[in-house]
């Protein structure tokens, strides 16, 4: 019988081609039965007055690569979901947040996420995120 | 969740009606006109049912109490006839240690530290018929007051980080780091949580790193507990230099020496009453100022705690050490 693994985490910190200079940078991605849930990490820069705001659009989805279906949003911890932003206070502040989107099957997969499918540089366009099963570790519920 | 002051009452009652050789095998009428004779409470059929089933639960939970029906005799019992609420022998000086130990860590107030420690303390308490009366916030330990710092961020993943430490767990999480501006994924093979100046950090084996580092609680993100084998590593060095460190941020590439401070007459008085280090050695003048010896790590925590002391306390050597912390103020 097929054992049963209820969450499997990726660093895919290391990706880059999903990381070259991004800011959000994409970090860890966990995978469970019920949600597919991204972790990331952004620094505020001085690019924007007081470090300016970010925000998510709840129309961003999952898509894996060569498939039309699209897994879409559930919930966001640690950002404002659009059109409300979070505003930083500082150049030098930071954020850490987790978006979570409908549960991606568990297997080797390449994936993209897409917030703006027209994006612009602005918009948090991930592409080619891979997972490999034998990357991923088991997380103790 | 914690049991209250009540079921401990009652816990106490139920034990010695089951241990009374004279009247063996109470029945739960019985045992409910002991807790009214004794307690001066109304107690339930259904409440003591609860709160044998409590008692028979298993450490830390409960008290393992064999406790059984004899359907003959239609009453209560213990099949181990020598088993007796936690078997402790407690003497009033015992009590009373307690009892301040418990005001004590109320009274600084580690959030869940403090809340596990009374109730496991109450447990005590409980065996030897003696329940903790729980203070309000205001009149904790009237006579003692600690500095108490507000939650600090990250603590809240105190617990999760004490069992990967105590049953060897892997620990992903997200770092940043305040110094790069940078968040970093890390896998951690945790052994240690070192508190320090009210800080709290997570020693362990670092995959990314390929060596024993430690991490801030307030930078940690969003800890999980991973099933993978665990990296057993070798913790001496590590003990080594926080048993003989101010601090727990050594300076790289500094090993252990010998390390002179001058220091003013007046802050001789605070070095005297408050040592520093256990390594501390006072050589006072005839003018009340003084010369402290240590042999110790040298730390950034060092530096810092002499800039602090401003001109009453001078490092005479090494000469480099006296140097970075010179250049600390810049």
């Amino acid at each position: 019988m097929k054992k049963s693994i209820k969450s499997l985490l990726f660093d895919v910190s290391q990706q880059d081609q999903i990381n070259n200079s991004a800011n959000p940078k994409l970090l860890r991605v966990l995978l469970s039965e019920q949600t597919t849930r991204l972790d990331f990490g952004y620094v505020a820069t001085a690019y924007y007055h007081k470090g300016g705001w970010i925000t998510i659009s709840p129309d961003t989805y999952l898509q894996i690569k060569g498939s039309p279906e699209r897994y879409l949003f559930k919930e966001a911890e640690g950002i404002a979901l659009a059109p409300e932003k979070l505003n930083f206070e500082s150049t030098k502040d930071y954020q850490f947040f987790s978006l979570y989107f409908e549960a991606l099957p568990m297997g080797n997969l390449v994936f993209d996420m897409i917030e703006n499918y027209l994006g612009t540089p602005n918009d948090f366009n991930y592409y080619g995120i891979e997972l490999r099963l034998e990357d991923g570790v088991e997380v103790v519920s | 969740m914690p049991t209250n002051k009540n079921a401990y009452q009652r816990y106490v009652v139920i034990d010695s009606m089951l241990r009374n050789k004279m009247r063996p095998y109470p029945t739960m009428q019985e045992l409910i006109d002991a807790c009214w004779e004794r307690l001066h409470i109304e107690t339930t059929l259904n409440t003591l049912e609860k709160d044998i089933k409590q008692m028979k639960m298993a450490v830390p939970d409960g008290f393992e109490a064999p406790i059984s029906y004899d359907r003959y005799h239609r009453g209560y019992y213990y099949t181990d006839p020598d088993f007796m609420l936690g078997n402790l022998d407690l003497s009033a000086d015992d009590i009373a240690s307690i009892r301040e130990s418990l005001a004590l860590v109320q009274s600084i107030g580690a959030g869940r530290i403090d809340e596990k420690f009374s109730h496991a303390m109450q447990k005590v308490l409980a065996t030897v018929a003696e329940v903790y009366e729980q203070p309000k916030k205001k009149q904790a330990a009237a006579y003692l007051q600690t500095m108490s710092a507000p939650p600090s961020r990250g603590f809240e993943h105190f617990e999760l980080f004490a069992k990967a430490c105590r049953e060897q767990i892997a620990v992903s999480f997200v770092h940043y780091g305040y110094r790069k501006r940078k968040f970093t994924a890390v896998v951690l093979h945790p052994f240690l949580i070192k508190e320090f100046d009210n800080k709290w950090y997570l020693f362990g084996y670092s995959e990314k790193h390929g060596e024993v580092r430690h991490f801030g609680f307030d930078r940690i993100f969003s800890p999980l507990l991973l099933q993978k084998p665990f990296q057993r590593t070798d913790q001496t060095q590590t003990l080594e230099v926080l048993d003989n460190a101010y601090g727990v941020f050594p300076i790289p590439g500094a090993k252990k020496q010998r390390i002179k401070l001058g220091v003013s007459s007046l802050a001789t008085h605070y070095f005297e009453a408050y040592p520093l280090h256990s390594s501390q050695i006072l050589k006072k003048a005839a003018d009340g100022s003084a010369i402290l010896t240590f042999e110790l790590f040298p730390t950034i925590e060092l530096s810092r705690l002499i800039l602090w002391h401003g001109r009453h306390v001078e490092v005479l050597s090494p000469k480099w050490f006296h140097q970075f912390t010179e250049d600390l103020k810049a």
